[in-house]
């Protein structure tokens, strides 16, 4: 039964072949749509999340300001500065922290042969790798004993090694900051476009010891604390306890939030996905309506085609179809038709996307395709296809078989 | 068997609402028909013969008197039970044949087998049967339209009879073909009457009403004389 239904349905594709084409093509193409408009929604959300996270996952960037307006005289308002012990204070105290590194951010220049630079030189710790989430192409990263030595030894971003070195080898070689001798130990692997950053981009920086660089600097300050909290859900738990560590170190009052001013790129990402996540209902919405205009194309053909067949449907109810049989027909027809149009749209959909994949990404995005949008694009389909098929039932089932048995 | 009470209508009326005006199709009408009877219902147009032909057939309900087929009550039984008596026990027959154009003979002919979940096999081969017996073996896997006028009647016929019916109702089966083709057709229902099949048949020719067992006149929906 279920097989002579297919048939039933091919055949009526076939003997409205064009019209068919055309009204099934509005499935095909809103199936297509729902996979390819929201995977290409995602892959955008991706590529902006990806580009924001360049800089680092998740991070928090902890500093210290000047002591609140309301909480002292403006002339009296002191500049805070934190410093390495503060650092240690907060790594040892914080349950919610999973890295932490001390930044010192300069601006220094550098020299080598003729070639003079202003370089953004920034003094980390050893845990600075895994927080920017950068690899070390060549050599090794700062370890432990060249901050307890301060040792004068520098890690090179691609651009920055580029600028100073060009194509040369330059593990072992040294130039200098603010005329001081440095070794070059490592260079990190190429980060590419950031969507933000703080500073430089990676790719111009130079990476030395946190202790070395307060050295040069003649003070003990760290500008800034780079924080990674255990999982995003951590970052609001994490932020108060830095606060209430930081705060009691530098006197000053738990709510002040200008003197420990805190920046979570994950609020910000959060930001983000309340837009994507808006973009992707808006375009799924789009694709879900083009996909419920096909269905009525569909119910429009069945329609004409119950009526062609009336003497077909007086003789199946004269040989012994039941009413209920041949409703079921009816509707398993426009069933067939409409998800053969969603399958294939589902097909192509997914074939878009591959193709969409070829192309260089910072071109098009990667789109991606999510299981559950492909479910959703062929339960909708269903739905408009029961939909479209209920109307033409509907007419089949008034069929007077002694009427339509005698029409000539 | 034969010669048991098969249809007894007792004051049969059908009367058709035409846009306000109520048309009455059948006017009273009582009939009995036996096991193994060969009727001729004959009657001008307009007369109920069609109609009195669908009530028998169970493909329209009577407005008003009472209906008894084997001695069922149709007028009680539900939809579904109808459908199940007009696929088991009556077997039709069309001017225009009413076949299937997108099946073929074979198709056609198990048409009733389909709505009674018989396995496909067994459809086939009691269809193959069928057709045999009406003498088309070699045409089992053409369409319709590659069939002549008498072959697609023996299709028709072929498919009326897969089930066995108890009667088989024909309304004017030669009505469409040339008069050789039609006595062929006519032959082949009286071969079937004397094998003891219980055959009513619509005409309005009087040279075949002369030769069935036993002629119903209508006239406005009664049964005359």
């Amino acid at each position: 039964m279920l097989y002579a239904t297919i048939l039933e349905a091919l055949t009526t594709l076939r003997t409205h072949r064009r019209w068919a084409a055309l009204t099934t093509f509005g499935i095909v193409w809103g199936t297509a749509s729902v996979v390819l408009l929201v995977g290409w929604g995602v892959g955008v959300h991706h590529l902006v999340e990806r580009g924001l996270q360049k800089v680092g996952k998740n991070l928090v960037y902890v500093m210290a300001g000047r002591v609140g307006e309301e909480l002292s005289p403006a002339d009296e308002r002191r500049q805070l500065h934190l410093e390495m012990d503060d650092v240690e204070a907060v790594r040892q105290s914080a349950r919610h922290i999973d890295r932490i590194s001390a930044d010192i951010v300069n601006w220094f220049s550098v020299r080598r042969g003729a070639t003079l630079r202003a370089v953004n030189v920034r003094g980390v710790e050893p845990s600075m790798r895994d927080l920017r989430g950068v690899a070390v192409a060549a050599g090794r990263f700062l370890n432990a004993d060249d901050l307890r030595f301060q040792r004068r030894v520098a890690i090179l971003g691609t651009m920055a090694r580029e600028r100073l070195f060009g194509p040369r080898p330059v593990l072992g070689q040294s130039f200098s900051i603010q005329g001081q001798r440095f070794t070059v130990i490592g260079v990190l692997d190429p980060v590419g476009t950031q969507l933000s950053r703080d500073g430089a981009p990676i790719d111009e920086q130079i990476w030395i010891p946190a202790t070395t660089a307060m050295l040069i600097n003649q003070n003990n300050w760290v500008h800034k604390l780079v924080v990674r909290p255990t999982s995003r859900e951590m970052d609001r738990p994490m932020q108060r306890e830095v606060r209430k560590v930081l705060a009691e170190r530098l006197h000053v009052s738990p709510s002040d939030e200008e003197a420990v001013f805190i920046v979570s790129m994950i609020d910000i990402l959060s930001g983000f996905d309340t837009i994507f996540k808006a973009l992707q209902t808006f375009l799924f919405l789009m694709a879900v309506t083009t996909l419920a205009i096909g269905g009525i194309g569909v119910m429009n053909m069945m329609l004409v085609a119950v009526n062609e067949r009336r003497r077909e449907i007086g003789v199946r109810l004269a040989v012994g179809a039941r009413r209920r049989q041949v409703v079921t027909q009816f509707l398993a027809e426009t069933l067939v038709i409409t998800l053969a149009g969603g399958f294939t749209g589902l097909g192509l959909g997914l074939l878009g996307c591959a193709l969409l994949d070829m192309l260089p990404h910072e071109v098009i995005p990667a789109p991606v395709v999510i299981p559950a949008v492909a479910y959703a694009a062929i339960a909708v389909t269903t739905i408009v296809g029961v939909a479209a098929g209920v109307a033409p039932a509907w007419s089949a089932a008034r069929v007077d078989p002694a009427e339509s048995l005698r029409t000539p | 068997m034969n010669g048991e009470p098969l249809i007894c209508l007792r004051d049969v009326r059908k009367t058709f609402d035409l846009g306000g005006a109520a048309v009455r199709a059948l006017d009273g009408v009582d009939l009995d028909i036996r096991r193994g009877e060969y009727v001729g219902i004959m009657g001008p147009s307009g007369s109920g013969k069609t109609t009195l032909m669908d009530i028998l057939g169970f493909l329209s309900r009577p407005t008003g008197g009472s209906y008894d087929f084997e001695g069922r009550r149709v007028e009680s039984l539900a939809d579904d039970e109808l459908a199940a008596l007009r696929g088991e026990r009556v077997g039709f027959i069309f001017q225009t044949f009413n076949l299937l154009p997108r099946l073929s003979a074979i198709e056609n002919a198990e048409l009733p087998l389909l709505y009674r979940r018989v396995s496909r096999r067994q459809r086939r081969a009691r269809a193959e049967a069928m057709l045999r017996q009406v003498g088309l073996e070699a045409r089992l896997y053409h369409k319709p339209n590659e069939l002549s006028g008498g072959e697609r009647q023996r299709v028709a016929i072929a498919r009326a009879l897969i089930n066995q019916p108890s009667v088989v109702l024909a309304d004017e089966p030669t009505g469409a073909l040339d008069s050789a083709t039609g006595e062929a057709i006519l032959e082949l229902i009286e071969a079937l009457y004397r094998g003891g099949q219980t055959i009513v048949m619509v005409t309005h020719d009087t040279r075949i009403a002369a030769r069935v067992q036993r002629v119903i006149r209508l006239r406005d929906g009664r049964v005359e004389g």
